[in-house]
């Protein structure tokens, strides 16, 4: 005879098990941040953005991609090396840092979600860890994303590099270039958006940075004759030269700009960002 | 042993003084944290949460040091801020798993916890709105089940009846000492509002601008009758008969507080009897009537009252 139905009430009770401590917090918040900033689970009008970032990001990839199969002699000449997938991505790189990444601290600090945080086993600086991870996970994917999905296509099209130890060799400066834009990315995103309590705002504050000190630097040097290494005061485009420099090669922009130069402009911006977080986070009251 | 206990806490802001030398001992139950607005109510709140360095002295909430254990202390504990802002968009049900989740819980315990708070605090049909479509009452609400889902131990509450109606503040505070009667939560209950503290809280914490007036359990401090409350009647050709009551009393060495727009007035003293002669007394004295002469219980107003003189 079948067992008849049965409503289980369980009701509100003590818990006696394991508890996850810092590591379950970040975790949790990482998740919950990413979720936010792409706008899953949330309403339509918050996915918009991060579509079309993503859109942005992978259709010159995927593009080049269907043009190399469709014409099956696409000349070396014209495929593009590795690295300069990541210069076609840059809009979106920078769609990225002013319109969704804010999104990740911002709207804590004005929902109030900040202060509810630090009554949980996250300090600031946990607290602030998650979501940088949370920002540099999701920007990663948005700037290794198109150079790895190139890089995979020209594989299986027979058009990788050759050998096994050269694959990985490549694969790992292709990672280790969006990587590391996206560090610095993360870093002056988050850095201009702990500055203030306005999404928008933090939005004008990242545009003006990044476009606004590219555009300035572009003219003091190319139009005033100033020293080609003001070039590495530009956020948008000195990291955008890190790939070029990982494969041995470099932008026509940064061809009077040193290496060392430029992976020193590139710490430069990380740091100034990540002291501006680190700066705010120690002294904002939570309670 | 006790929940919190202060020795000499506290915190100075530039020239301001926010907490001054307090020495709390905080007993299981709820305790009703009390003062006006600015008496530095949020301020220990958060120097208990291990949110804030105090400038001198120390605490220790649940046998913790807020500081060097600050972690793993506010896994035990629950916050329901004063702050009345939510993520609009988020749906009840995923605003308290979250916060169970960082608070400790495993995802599914959390999903099941998360419910079954909403349900305690009477939100289970609305589990799934949006907070930003909730009262305020709702929000209230959701603010406490978000403190209690991962089955702390002691839970902080910063006003937490702040713009609820009457109706909604009973249901608040009879949600609050069940949570504590029938789960064993302690709740450290902040509120401006002492009649809320007097109905619910087994312990009070009395601050004024800083400094501590009282603490205790509620039964020890406003247990007590205290003197009378008469209400005189106003006779028309014996217009200073108040006055002159109030004067004879006075005269007589007893503590008499008038009430604001009546001639109705307290009469302060241990010794009700006294009390009761010394009005008799003076009303005949005056050629006053008495309206109305009902015992006095000590209040929690009276506290403070007392400090400030």
């Amino acid at each position: 005879m079948n067992q008849p139905a049965q409503i289980l009430d369980r009701g509100y009770r003590k818990y006696e098990g394991q508890r996850s401590g810092v590591a379950g917090a970040m975790r949790s918040v990482v998740k919950h941040t990413v979720r936010s900033i792409l706008g899953i689970g949330r309403k339509g009008r918050h996915k918009v953005f991060p579509v079309i970032v993503i859109a942005i990001a992978f259709i010159p990839s995927v593009a080049f991609l269907a043009i190399s199969i469709l014409l099956k002699d696409f000349g070396d000449e014209l495929r593009p090396e590795y690295w300069e997938f990541f210069g076609f991505s840059f809009a979106a790189g920078l769609l990225f840092t002013a319109l969704v990444a804010p999104e990740a601290i911002v709207r804590d600090r004005r929902d109030g979600m900040y202060a509810l945080y630090l009554s949980t086993p996250l300090t600031r600086m946990t607290y602030i860890g998650a979501k940088v991870i949370a920002v540099f996970g999701s920007l990663s994917i948005i700037v290794c994303g198109p150079a790895l999905l190139a890089f995979l296509g020209y594989t299986f099209q027979g058009l990788g590099p050759d050998g096994v130890g050269n694959w990985f060799w490549v694969g790992a400066r292709v990672v280790a270039a969006g990587l590391a834009i996206a560090a610095v990315y993360t870093a002056v995103s988050l850095g201009a958006s702990s500055l203030t309590d306005r999404r928008a705002f933090a939005s004008v504050a990242v545009i003006l940075l990044m476009f606004g000190l590219s555009i300035a630097t572009t003219v003091m040097v190319d139009s005033a004759d100033m020293s080609e290494n003001l070039r590495v005061l530009d956020p948008l485009g000195t990291p955008l030269e890190l790939p070029a420099r990982f494969f041995g090669d470099r932008t026509i922009d940064y061809s009077d700009v040193s290496t060392p130069m430029v992976v020193l402009g590139s710490a430069a911006w990380l740091a100034a960002g990540a002291a501006a977080i680190v700066a705010r986070y120690r002294r904002l009251a939570a309670v | 042993m006790s929940v919190i206990t202060t020795a000499g806490l506290t915190m100075q802001f530039g020239a301001h003084r926010a907490l001054d030398a307090l020495d709390v001992e905080v007993a299981h139950g709820v305790t009703g944290l009390v003062g006006a607005n600015g008496a530095g109510k949020t301020t220990l709140m958060s120097i208990l949460l291990g949110l804030r360095h105090a400038s001198a002295g120390s605490a220790s909430v649940l046998g913790l040091d807020p500081i060097s254990e600050g972690a793993r202390l506010r896994a035990l504990v629950g916050y329901g801020p004063e702050r009345n802002v939510l993520p609009e968009d988020m749906p009840a049900s995923d605003f308290v798993k979250h916060f169970a989740e960082v608070r400790g819980m495993p995802r599914d315990e959390a999903r099941g916890r998360a419910s079954d708070a909403l349900w305690l605090v009477g939100l289970g049909e609305e589990r799934f709105r949006a907070l930003g479509t909730m009262s305020t009452g709702q929000r209230q609400r959701v603010k406490l089940a978000q403190a209690i889902a991962a089955d702390p131990s002691l839970v902080f509450l910063d006003e937490p009846t702040d713009g609820l109606d009457p109706v909604q503040r009973d249901e608040m505070l009879t949600l609050i000492r069940q949570i504590s009667n029938e789960y064993g939560i302690d709740v450290l209950l902040s509120s401006h509002l002492l009649e809320e503290v007097e109905r619910i809280c087994d312990n009070v914490v009395a601050l004024d601008a800083g400094r501590l007036v009282a603490h205790g359990s509620l039964a020890d401090l406003v247990g007590n009758d205290e003197g009378v409350t008469v209400e005189l009647v106003e006779v028309d050709d014996r217009p200073d008969a108040t006055a002159i009551v109030l004067a004879r009393l006075r005269e007589r060495g007893l503590d008499v507080r008038p009430h604001d727009r009546s001639a109705a007035f307290d009469v302060v003293a241990a010794d009700a009897d006294l009390v009761a002669d010394a009005v008799r007394d003076a009303v005949a004295d005056a050629g006053a009537r008495i309206g109305k002469v009902v015992r006095r219980r000590r209040r929690l107003e009276d506290l403070f009252q007392g400090a400030g003189r």
